[in-house]
């Protein structure tokens, strides 16, 4: 490696100029290093408290650091007992008792009881951030109680289906190490911000830790779950954050970085695979493409409006030439691989005769559709933009004018409180939290939800709400996924968003990192299930 | 001297306490919900609103600003209402990046745009000065993001000599931290290949975020000296016999100078907004990208203070520019008297 031979060379120059007594010391630490680090190129959360925020990035930190009573593994995700050995339920959904593992340390070697299950759950709730959004209107701190040295109750309000599902959401972290960082009872919230107090199988070094710049981890060798999964075990991961796509790439094909994140662009996939030493990991994920539309705003609370629209976006062109086919065309609001979906969906099409017809019946009835619309990207996201490039010629061709303005997600999603300010139309991923419909088509479209930046739609239909409501109160799994079904070829019908494709997500790795395991939940960050190559 | 010093560092004052007030006012116009990115994906719309309470946003705009410029005056900077840390904690990690590398690309615009100036200006209409004014004209016309671009595919991709990225090699890491100035620390440290393996990683940003200075400080250069040559002094020095070299580097120099000073003062703001795009593209940790990730994320209070650490880091350099220049020409502090 080039670089390497010059750095070689003006260190042996700088190493002869510098006096003796000193010249021991400044032994190059990379000529010593058994083995190279991984580096980890994805995003880092902006805080480390797992409490305190949940969004894609801060998924790494839950899976490496901390743990929880059940986690997602594999794909199609699974969900497995993690802490917990096991669960009981009462008949009517509101009791749920879980038992933890005998033998479980924190990283500071103590041991972990039920005690800091229920510290764990009183602090999300109490606390009352993202995380605990899926929990908040069910569970109340009071009611997490310890009913023995392993055992944790809890006594949900009214029957909730997806409790189980969101489960794996809450880390289970150390009271212990937080008591001694605690000030104004904030639960030790500022410390946590930038330290760490867990059970995971990695470390951080908080020496090191830099906010969306820099974290080292080493590994947690007693981990309760133990090594003998992974004969060679990573010792040491640098997660380097690489903000633009170009040096990301670049870095990847260069071996500064062993792994991209799971967004490689589609047009990038060649260029990587060509390199000997890298490749690029493609597995089927649950992220749903999909531009929204503001169903209070007029033209879109006319139903020939949106259909006009659903029929004038390009789905092919989009999905096998601009994305070159490395995605799967997806019907309605949830995935396609995942339950709860009618067979016979039939997705939109493209066809501008059939949007033509459609935006003539929305003009007669009154839609105003010769104004213009307005639909907002994420800037930064590129195939966002692409879209609505995209979109905006083939709207053009129909008489609607489309103006595409630049924006952040932060910008929109805060505008997303109000119908009012709402966005006529942006364009976003829905991820994967928890595996449930309730992930999607229950907070999309149930009106409930309407203030929240996944239903910002503002879909209404009392026939929807009342199938999604039974549902997520059924505890009955046929008969849930009857009602979702139900539910999904109502919304379809109504098109109150346009749905385009699942991921597939894309995540250039180097050659030598073996042992990468997907999974929709954490896009395959799970540290303890990789090895390095020689 | 000390007066002069007093007075220029009060007069700074006033503009900083209108950049305090401006940019309060400037961060609550951009869009976005600092609330929204706090509470993360899955928030309702009443953690929002508790949140906004927590952090004071839904009090009036009037009673934000005061509270604002109070915690300023103690010099506290707030929590950043994405990561929860404190602001000034957040800076001062990042700082010193963006210092050293606006230092090593002025130093390089200063030591190379000097030189060709004043050679173009010695030959002036003649084949180098053509050729200086050609470069100088596309330095400042090149984009940085795509010279950027241009030298990482070239030095770290094709010749494979430099780093792509960052400040040090994942294997050698960082020394540790006194001034936050990798090589200056290394140095400290007595870690030799921590300062080499910096300092390679630094050259590719720096020499992008000099080259629209080196123009600038090469044209002023060029065109005060071609002034100054016209001067009386120069003619009687010459009729003196004093040599072509020793008359253009010593007194020439000298007289053209001030302009290209003032010039240094003008660029190092310059060069700190320039380097947002510089520290993206090289990931270089510095405040631009932290500036970046703040407004993309409606991070107001990191914003307000990274603009307020910026108007504080120029008004300093300007008052340093002030006296350097009060220095080289004793007739800019005589009239300041």
């Amino acid at each position: 490696m080039g670089f390497r031979r010059l750095r070689a060379a003006v260190l042996a120059t700088a190493l002869a100029a510098l006096p003796g007594a000193i010249a021991p010391a400044i032994t190059p630490a990379w000529a010593q290093a058994p083995q190279r680090p991984l580096v980890w190129g994805d995003s880092l959360p902006a805080t480390l408290d797992p409490h305190a925020i949940f969004d894609v990035p801060s998924q790494f930190v839950l899976l490496n650091v901390y743990d929880g009573l059940y986690r997602y593994q594999n794909n199609p995700p699974q969900l497995v007992p993690w802490l917990a050995e096991s669960h009981t339920t009462s008949a009517d959904g509101l009791n749920w008792e879980f038992t933890l593992r005998q033998g479980i340390k924190f990283q500071d070697g103590s041991d972990m009881t039920a005690e800091d299950v229920v510290y764990s759950f009183r602090r999300l709730l109490t606390m009352n951030r993202a995380p605990a959004a899926a929990f908040s209107p069910v569970l109340r701190p009071e009611n997490v109680t310890a009913t023995g040295p392993r055992t944790v109750r809890f006594v949900l309000s009214r029957a909730y289906a997806p409790f189980l599902s969101a489960m794996p959401l809450v880390a289970i972290v150390n009271p212990r190490v937080l008591a001694q960082h605690t000030v104004n009872d904030d639960w030790g919230a500022a410390w946590l911000a930038a330290n760490t107090a867990g059970s995971g199988a990695y470390r951080i070094d908080p020496a090191t830790y830099q906010a969306r710049v820099s974290m080292d981890l080493s590994r947690f060798p007693g981990h309760f779950l133990g090594w003998s999964h992974n004969p060679r075990p990573i010792e040491q991961v640098r997660s380097r954050p690489v903000m633009e796509t170009s040096t990301r790439v670049l870095a990847l094909l260069r071996g500064e970085i062993d792994a991209t994140d799971s967004y490689l662009p589609t047009d990038q996939v060649e260029r990587v695979e060509r390199n000997n030493r890298t490749r690029v990991a493609r597995d089927e994920s649950m992220r749903v493409f999909t531009i929204r539309m503001n169903n209070r705003k007029p033209p879109f609370d006319n139903r020939d409006a949106r259909l006009c629209f659903a029929h004038a976006f390009n789905y092919e062109g989009f999905n096998n030439t601009i994305l070159r086919g490395l995605v799967v065309r997806n019907g309605g609001p949830n995935p396609n691989n995942l339950w709860g979906n009618p067979s016979d969906l039939q997705p939109y099409t493209y066809d501008l005769n059939l949007a033509r017809q459609h935006c003539d019946r929305a003009r007669a009835a009154g839609a105003p559709l010769d104004r213009e619309v307005e639909i907002h990207v994420q800037n930064e996201l590129e195939q966002t933009v692409q879209a609505a490039q995209m979109f905006q010629a083939d709207l053009r061709r129909v008489g609607i004018n489309l103006r595409i303005v630049p924006n952040t997600w932060a910008g929109i999603t805060g505008a997303t409180g109000r119908a009012e300010s709402t966005p006529d139309m942006w364009v976003h991923w829905v991820s994967t939290y928890f595996v449930d419909p309730e992930n999607w088509i229950g907070q999309m479209y149930d009106s409930q939800f309407h203030g929240t930046w996944k239903a910002s739609s503002w879909y209404s239909n009392p026939e929807v709400d009342t199938l999604l409501r039974q549902a997520r109160s059924s505890l009955d799994r046929p008969e849930r996924e009857r009602l979702y079904q139900q539910a999904t070829r109502l919304v379809v019908a109504d098109s109150p968003d346009i749905w385009v494709y699942n991921t597939l997500n894309l995540r250039g790795l180097s050659r030598r990192v073996q042992g990468y395991q997907f999974s929709p939940v954490g896009s395959g960050g799970e540290m303890r299930l990789m090895s390095l190559a020689n | 001297m000390a007066f002069y010093i007093a007075r220029r560092l009060l007069l700074a004052l006033p503009a900083l306490l209108g950049l305090v007030f401006l940019t309060f006012v400037l961060s609550r116009v951009i869009p976005g919900d600092p609330a929204a990115t706090l509470a993360g994906d899955a928030a309702t719309p009443a953690q929002l609103a508790e949140i906004r309470a927590q952090y004071g946003l839904d009090r009036p705009i009037l009673e934000q600003a005061v509270i604002h410029v109070r915690q300023v005056l103690t010099g506290d900077f707030g929590r950043s209402v994405f990561s929860g840390r404190p602001v000034a904690e957040e800076i001062a990690q990042r700082l010193p990046a963006t210092l050293e590398l606006t230092f090593a690309a002025l130093l390089l615009s200063t030591l190379l745009g000097v030189p060709l100036g004043l050679v173009a200006a010695l030959n002036h209409n003649g084949p180098v000065d053509h050729l200086v004014r050609v470069l100088s004209v596309g330095g400042l016309a090149m984009a940085s993001f795509w010279l950027a671009i241009m030298l990482q595919l070239f030095f770290s991709m094709e010749l494979d000599i430099l780093p792509l990225r960052g400040r040090v090699d994942v294997e050698i890491g960082m020394p540790p931290l006194r001034t936050g100035l990798v090589l200056l620390d290394s140095l400290l440290a007595g870690r030799g290949d921590i300062f080499v393996d910096g300092a390679l990683h630094l050259v590719l940003p720096a020499v992008t975020l000099c080259l629209p200075g080196l123009a600038t400080i090469a044209r002023f250069t060029r065109s005060g000296v071609l002034e100054t040559l016209q001067k009386d002094f120069v003619l009687y020095a010459r009729a003196a016999g004093y040599g072509r070299v020793r008359l253009a580097a010593i007194y020439v120099l000298r007289n053209a100078v001030n302009m290209v000073v003032t010039q240094i003062g003008l660029l190092f703001g310059a060069l700190i907004s320039g380097a947002v795009a510089v520290e993206a593209i090289f990931d270089w940790p510095g405040l631009g990208t932290y500036a970046v990730q703040a407004i993309l994320s409606a991070d107001y209070k990191a914003l307000l203070a990274v603009t307020l650490v910026v108007g504080v880091v120029y008004a300093v350099v300007n008052v340093l520019v002030d006296v350097a220049q009060a220095l080289i020409d004793p007739r800019v502090a005589e009239d300041a008297r």
